[in-house]
């Protein structure tokens, strides 16, 4: 039985549209990354960047959710949600570190070309860059752990990576060294939420070659190869007025509701791979010398058994967040408090719960699943640097905690 | 300031020269591989940035001599009551920094230990193999081959299968043993190994324990053939790769003891293998707490030290007592391998199985609290700098090997509840 079948999504609310760029993806997935990967493992420049530009440009996930004014795909309404979760699904499942990616380029296009207040201005600045003939990389730079304990606005706890100035002819970005979610030493695009100095935070816009922004050395990482970051530090950077692209809690809380989903089918995705490996490795291993079928195991069963529920919850929780965030006018917006910590929780859930998965598939595997032959300790290491680079643990569970039982002073 | 010292240790149970041991090894630790180890990945086929480190060691140190009677030029550990506790202090310590070379530093003796170590010393075989390992300040490994392509496990699975899935062939001709077989993954293979002990069974089948054969092969006899590492997750000093044996000749008094004895003390190979697991798992384990315990009291959140926040010291506090408890159970493990008098000789199903318990119970321990570490530190845990996502992907393994979870599961589970039919 197929993936597909064997780990059913809500059919019903994907369109058949939404299908059929998730199987142009899962094409693009075999012929660029999974039948080249074995010569290639995770080289930047001989796959991970030929797949990214074939993929989001020849293809034209990059501009999937922007108007298609600017020269995008036109998916720019709240339904787009359930389509990026099917091909961001596939993406992972190629490579969970370009599936991350695009959840950055996705959040930000999300505020750019989604967002309901959104800035023509901004969108307008920014189409050029992301709806044009070569790959845009994006990145985001979120609110983060500090170094020190002066009194200051923070956002949730977090530090905030830099500060903004309005001034005459624009805006003033001094912050860092601030680690990026991703792409700090190759992003064309930093999408920078900054103390606007009112109490709010705000996302600016920050192009890759703008003056005074600096760029760190690379920085060695657990996974996540096609995501070459390195901190950065904003020293008097200059944009444009229209380089604000959203501002208030609410609507930031909505793009990240947006990159949580996002993130979450990049994991997803890994999951289905990680299915296939253990599939294969079950039905052909014999073990106890007795000719027993690796699967056939009880002890083994019960953990694939474990393996498969929540591979299956993992895929139902990531669908349904979609599905809320495509239906605003049925279950709100998406940066309400209420959804903002569904998809918060949601994300938790889903990184937990592959981290287990794929710890349990090593188990079963030993040192095959240890090496890189089998492909499988690359999304291991992959899932696990996007749970640590998205939104930190107790983070999380304080958002979770003001939300479900009404905290009034964390 | 609090330090790794401070996690409780069975104090009456350490070696005479406990301070010593952990004084050297940690030096070495801390001069030799810590400011080094970052670079270890990406040198996992060449080692030319790990070699030194190995050489300090094994070769200067003279740690490669310490299994082998002092008549030998050796450090005469073997004929010691505190093997068990001396080795886990040096593979803790080393494991702090790397736990490769911890594992790699440890398989080194693994074969050594059934000629080596009372009360079965095999005077012949020390005779002919201590000067490779006493008689330089070069770095020499060893290695076990015992795992093959068609059963994983199956060789560890001693209480089922007693040797019957092994599928390398040691013949009699003369006075030669002629071994024919394929091996994965020992480590220390990969061309690092100039010794290695191989598994085999001289009557295909059998699980008579008798014809099971633990025979040491030099590898540089004809014959011995050993692929290319394999590039894993981790562990980059540790090198595992497949060996050939093709119509391999070693004298006949190359086997360890002989029928019988050979898979007995191949048994208190594996309770060793397991005991000194705990070791490289704590080790780890106690690196990480230093870099956590910097990490929460630079970076701040809510506007103050991560450590000084409720909800983050209680999960800093679950991570010291999982710490405190893997190390307890190491020192307990390590101390019943050094009194058989009082619990047992190192080769009983009892030991065998307790060990295989404090070592799966130590992974779980180890793997868990490098997950949570690294969820604390947020994008910083899976920074190589922050060096708790080596440890992070280095232990993994430890869990994998020997068997795996699994099979401690079932060995812990035949023992403590007698079962007759897993």
């Amino acid at each position: 039985m197929k993936y597909q079948e064997l780990f059913p999504l809500p059919d019903e609310w994907i369109q058949e549209s939404d299908r059929s760029m998730a199987e142009t993806v899962s094409s693009w997935a075999e012929q660029e990354v999974i039948a080249r990967r074995l010569e290639h493992k995770e080289d930047y420049d001989a796959l991970l960047l030929p797949a990214m530009r074939k993929l989001m440009v020849d293809i034209g996930l990059q501009a999937m959710i922007m108007p298609e004014a600017a020269g995008g795909g036109g998916m720019d309404a709240p339904e787009a949600a359930m389509a990026a979760a099917a091909v961001i699904e596939e993406v992972g499942a190629a490579d969970t570190s370009i599936g991350f990616l695009f959840a950055n380029t996705l959040a930000i296009e999300y505020a750019l070309a989604v967002a309901p207040k959104r800035s023509e201005e901004s969108l307008k600045q920014a189409a050029p860059l992301l709806c044009g003939g070569d790959v845009t990389i994006c990145s985001l730079v979120l609110p983060a752990y500090g170094t020190d304990m002066a009194d200051r606005p923070r956002y949730y706890g977090l530090d905030y990576p830099a500060t903004a100035k309005k001034g005459k002819d624009g805006w003033v970005i001094n912050g860092g060294p601030a680690r990026p979610q991703c792409c700090g030493a190759t992003a064309d695009l930093f999408a920078v939420v900054c103390d606007t100095g009112k109490g709010k935070p705000g996302l600016l816009l920050v192009k890759g070659d703008a003056k005074g922004l600096k760029r760190g050395e690379e920085l060695k990482k657990t996974g996540l190869a096609a995501s070459r970051n390195a901190d950065v530090t904003l020293d008097k950077v200059k944009v444009p007025a229209d380089a604000l692209v959203l501002e208030g809690i609410e609507p930031l809380r909505a793009m990240l509701s947006w990159y949580y989903m996002a993130c979450a089918a990049a994991c997803t995705g890994a999951l289905k791979t990680t299915h296939g490996i253990l599939k294969e490795w079950g039905d052909t291993r014999v073990i106890k010398g007795k000719g027993q079928v690796f699967k056939e195991n009880p002890l083994v069963a019960s953990l694939m058994g474990e393996i498969g529920s929540k591979t299956g919850t993992c895929r139902v929780l990531t669908y349904n967040l979609a599905r809320l965030l495509s239906r605003p006018d049925a279950y709100g917006s998406a940066g309400s408090g209420t959804m903002h910590v569904t998809a918060v929780s949601a994300l938790k859930q889903v990184g937990h719960l592959s981290m287990e998965a794929m710890h349990n598939t090593m188990e079963l595997m030993a040192s095959a699943g240890y090496a890189t032959e089998w492909n499988l300790e690359r999304y291991w290491r992959d899932v696990k640097t996007v749970q640590t680079y998205v939104l930190p643990e107790t983070v999380a569970q304080t958002c979770m905690a003001r939300q479900y039982f009404n905290l009034e002073q964390l | 300031m609090r330090t790794i010292d401070d996690f409780t240790m069975p104090v009456e149970y350490l070696s005479p020269i406990d301070k010593f041991l952990r004084d050297a090894s940690r030096d070495w630790a801390n001069k030799e591989s810590i400011p080094f180890r970052r670079g270890y990945d990406e040198d996992w086929e060449e080692h030319h940035t790990i070699e030194p480190a190995f050489k300090k060691l094994m070769g200067e140190m003279g740690f490669q001599r310490f299994f082998f009677p002092e008549e030998f030029g050796g450090l005469g550990f073997g004929h010691s009551n505190y093997a068990g506790v001396g080795g886990y202090r040096v593979c803790e310590e080393v494991s702090r920094a790397d736990s490769a070379i911890g594992v790699a530093f440890a398989v080194l003796h693994w074969p050594l230990l059934l000629i080596c170590k009372e009360p079965h010393v095999n005077k012949r075989l020390c005779a002919e193999f201590a000067p490779m390992f006493c008689d330089t300040t070069e770095p020499v490994f060893a290695a076990n081959a015992m795992t093959e392509p068609q059963g994983g496990s199956d060789i560890e699975n001693l209480d089922l299968l007693s040797g019957s899935t092994i599928q390398t062939t040691a013949t009699l001709e003369g006075d030669e043993w002629v071994i024919n077989g394929h091996k994965l993954w020992p480590t220390n293979s990969g061309g690092v190994s100039k010794l290695f002990g191989v598994v085999c069974t001289t009557k295909l089948g059998s699980n008579d324990p008798n014809d099971f054969a633990f025979i040491f092969v030099p590898t540089d006899l004809p014959g011995v053939t050993q692929g290319k590492p394999y590039q894993k997750a981790g562990m980059a000093a540790d090198k595992n790769s497949d060996i050939w044996f093709e119509n391999v000749r070693v004298p006949v008094w190359y086997r360890a003891h002989g029928p019988g004895d050979d898979f007995k003390y191949f048994k208190e190979m594996v309770a060793w293998g397991n005991l000194l697991s705990v070791a490289f798992c704590s080790g780890a384990m106690l690196n990480a707490y230093e870099l956590l315990r910097d990490f929460c009291s630079e970076k701040t959140y809510r506007g103050r030290p991560l450590k000084e926040n409720d909800d983050i010291a209680g999960v800093l506090a679950d991570i010291a007592r999982d710490i405190e408890a893997t190390r307890i159970i190491g020192y307990q493990g390590a101390r019943m391998l050094d009194r058989p008098d009082l619990y047992g000789d190192n080769w009983s199903d009892e030991i065998v199985t307790k060990m295989r318990s404090f070592k799966y119970f130590a992974c779980d321990r180890a793997i868990d609290i490098l997950d949570r570490a690294m969820n604390i530190m947020g994008p910083y845990g899976s920074d190589r700098v922050q060096d708790i996502e080596k440890h992070w992907r280095d232990v993994k393994i430890i869990q994998l090997w020997l068997g795996g979870k699994q099979l401690g599961q079932m060995e812990v589970a035949r023992w403590f509840y007698d079962c007759e039919t897993l």
